[in-house]
């Protein structure tokens, strides 16, 4: 026990000589390297960057992460291929690596945890359902990794992040725009709105969504008679359905996730409801091209509110609709045009962090600098061509302080069923039918 | 809303909530059935039904069929697959530990979401223009034709089923084989094929069960989960033996659904549950046990 006591001492003083030794060469090593001579910024080279795409390719939300992943590989391909890749890197490449979110914030979490650990990804594209991408964005923030995102939920841009950004148009803007889009049409046609009904998938999203409109009703003077929410697996709308009839609003303000939103319509129809107007927010359901060969003529007249605009007449724009068309032979909606306008965004502060930063363009600090340095229009962006507004610049807290979106309604054209852009600046030859015919 | 309002809304639920009852009562039928004889919970039972569903559609798409007699196309077709999964994959964990019956049909779920969601993608498939599409109004309630021909179908095939089971040699020994499977081989009945045969018949409700969803609804690879949930409490309600008990007890979940959805829709399955769980409480073994 003695003998044992009388090392401790010496072992400690082993210890710190080892340190102090340790200290002293590192020093010498540091301070006897030659510092480098200034010299003139040159353009880093950079093979490739790496950017990690959480989707959902699983569950009930894989219909988005199909699509955007879609989206995703095909915007690449045009930047490597037909831009050269990121010219102030030297031209190095993008290249994506693909995770699936899953079907629960875990996985996602988990999924971001390996893009980063395994692949060193300094930005991280996610993850269209907003409380997976709550999970993803303290994994992102731990580690400094940018996240780049298109799930809508308002609070997102509220947790303080700094390496945060999302181009697109939050949730709560998406049942304003739905508001006043109805109220804009019905002041054009001399229709009074009094009253409405909500109604929502009962998700973060859907609510966020459906407050939004719920204000801006109010904010108007428009009588809500309900707001009701419900899961977004509902199998039976009727009860739902009933309820609405027996109020007789003027208007209903939907909030569907996807397969809710041809229920809804099909019951409705069934039932004869048929109010001045339906509106749809949020840009899931009734005016996508699936949905509209799921429900058939039960959506007629229905509109959404999109974080994108596959109609907007910029060249970029025809280009990406027409290339994706012809891949993967459907219109790209609201995951492949968030992509769309995202990975371009993501591209063009590349672009600026190369120029910034020839030296260490890819550090978290320096990306971040890059992308609040952005003010991007039609004119010097492809990017801003593919969004809504054609302006990109992001406010401190990421949210892009241009965020708008586009309505599309289901129309009669040429006997098939079209979804057309119809606000806030309808497409050529269009105009929004309001109110529904019949009413 | 005055005291009429809350009755007359009160009483469109209940008619709602009846009809969507008898659809349930066919959903669980299969379910009732495989797990009645051959003693086996089929946690794939949902995701079956979807995959139906998926063939229901599809042929409804390229013969431009309404999916009720698309249907009965789909039947013969889900029997021999029926036939091909009992062979395959019931039949080798039938009396093994639960197990390892649990792993095989949560196992066989998975492969047909993955394929569903493979082949036929995430986007939910429906028939866009259904013959039963509509509704008609019946003093002050609305009656949706598509839910109306959906319980009378349901009713009239599982009156079929009842008399089946009653009547003949092989209903008389899946009945046997679900009291006594000992006793029925002591008698010589060939238990194996009343097992491959229960299956495929089994089958044949998920088809019927498949083609009435898709005349009023749409599918897509994850549609399973729901009708798995609701076709356990049906079964575990009405206990095992009797199709008329099923019929009831999925009247009981149908109505408890429907007007669940007054208070909230959010919360209309919670009401199911506490429906279910309150039953239980005194009568544990379900209300039409036969044994």
């Amino acid at each position: 026990m003695a003998s044992k006591r009388s090392r401790v001492p010496l072992i400690i003083a082993i210890i710190v000589v080892i340190a102090v030794v340790a200290a002293g060469l590192g020093y010498y090593y540091y301070t006897s390297k030659p510092s480098p001579a200034p010299t003139t910024p040159t353009t880093p080279k950079i093979e490739k960057v790496v950017i990690g795409i959480v989707q959902p390719l699983t569950g009930n939300y894989a219909i988005f992460g199909q699509e955007a992943v879609n989206a995703a590989k095909l915007v690449v391909d045009i930047i490597n291929n037909e831009l050269g890749g990121v010219r102030s890197l030297g031209g190095a490449k993008l290249d994506i690596v693909v995770e699936d979110a899953g079907t629960s914030p875990e996985s996602a979490r988990l999924a971001t945890e390996k893009l980063i650990s395994e692949y060193h990804v300094p930005i991280i594209y996610g993850a269209y359902i907003s409380r997976f991408t709550l999970a993803m964005g303290t994994v992102t923030e731990q580690n400094k990794v940018i996240l780049v995102t298109d799930a809508l939920v308002d609070d997102l841009s509220q947790q303080g992040w700094m390496y945060f950004f999302r181009v697109a148009p939050k949730a709560s803007s998406h049942g304003v725009s739905a508001v006043d889009f109805v109220l804009d049409e019905a002041k054009a046609h001399n229709v009074t709105i009094r009253t409405a009904v909500i109604i929502n998938e009962d998700s973060i999203f859907g609510t966020t969504v459906s407050n939004g409109a719920h204000l801006e009703l109010i904010k108007n003077g428009v009588e809500v008679l309900a707001h009701i929410s419900y899961p977004y697996d509902i199998t039976d709308m009727s009860p739902i359905v009933d309820q609405i009839k027996r109020l007789n609003p003027d208007i209903i303000i939907a909030i569907p996730y996807f397969s809710d939103g041809v229920l809804f319509a099909k019951t409705a129809k069934a039932a004869g409801l048929n109010p001045v107007f339906i509106a749809g927010a949020g840009a899931c359901g009734f005016t996508d091209p699936d949905s509209i060969k799921a429900a058939g003529d039960a959506v007629l007249y229905y509109t959404n509110t999109y974080s994108y605009n596959p109609a907007k007449p910029t060249d970029w724009n025809q280009k990406l609709v027409n290339e994706f068309e012809t891949r993967y032979g459907k219109m790209p909606t609201e995951a492949a045009g968030e992509m769309f306008y995202s990975i371009f965004t993501i591209y063009e502060a590349l672009e600026k962090a190369g120029q910034m930063f020839p030296n260490d363009p890819l550090n978290p600090d320096n990306l971040r600098q890059a992308f609040l340095s952005l003010d991007l229009n039609e004119s010097n962006s492809i990017a801003a061509q593919l969004y809504p507004t054609g302006r990109i610049k992001f406010a401190p807290n990421g949210d892009n302080l241009y965020a708008g979106t586009a309505v599309l309604q289901v129309q009669l054209i040429n006997g098939t069923l079209t979804s057309v852009v119809v606000w806030p600046q309808p497409q050529a030859g269009v105009q929004a039918i309001f109110p529904r015919p019949g009413t | 809303m005055t005291p009429l309002d809350l009755l007359v809304a009160a009483g469109q639920q209940v008619i709602d909530g009846v009809f969507l009852g008898l659809f349930y009562a066919i959903v669980a039928s299969g379910l009732a059935l495989i797990f009645g004889v051959m003693d086996i919970i089929n946690f794939a039972h949902g995701d079956l039904i979807m995959i139906s569903a998926y063939f229901t559609w599809l042929l409804s798409m390229t013969l431009n069929l309404d999916p009720l007699f698309s249907m009965l196309l789909t039947l013969p077709i889900l029997f021999l697959i029926g036939l091909g999964i009992q062979k395959g994959l019931i039949n080798p964990v039938l009396g093994k530990e639960p197990l390892i019956q649990i792993a095989v049909t949560v196992g066989l779920g998975f492969v047909l979401q993955n394929i569903a969601l493979g082949y036929f993608k995430a986007e939910p498939k429906g028939y866009p223009a259904p013959l039963f599409s509509g509704g008609f109004s019946l003093g002050p309630f609305v009656i949706y034709e598509s839910k109306l021909v959906s319980a009378v179908v349901s009713l009239v095939v599982l009156i079929l089923l009842s008399r089946f089971l009653a009547k003949t040699k092989l209903g008389l020994a899946m009945r046997a084989v679900t009291d006594d499977r000992a006793s029925a081989m002591l008698m010589g009945i060939n238990v194996g094929r009343v097992y491959l045969l229960t299956f495929a018949i089994g089958m044949v409700l998920i088809g019927v069960a498949a083609g009435l969803w898709m005349e009023m609804g749409q599918v897509t690879p994850y549609l399973g989960t729901s009708f798995s949930l609701v076709s356990w409490v049906a079964v575990a309600l009405a206990g095992l033996g009797s199709i008329q008990g099923l019929i009831i007890s999925a009247i009981i979940i149908g109505v408890a659904q429907s007007l669940g959805s007054l208070i909230s829709p959010s919360i209309q399955m919670a009401v199911v549950y506490l429906i279910f769980f309150f039953i239980l409480w005194f009568k544990p073994r379900g209300l039409f046990a036969r044994r």
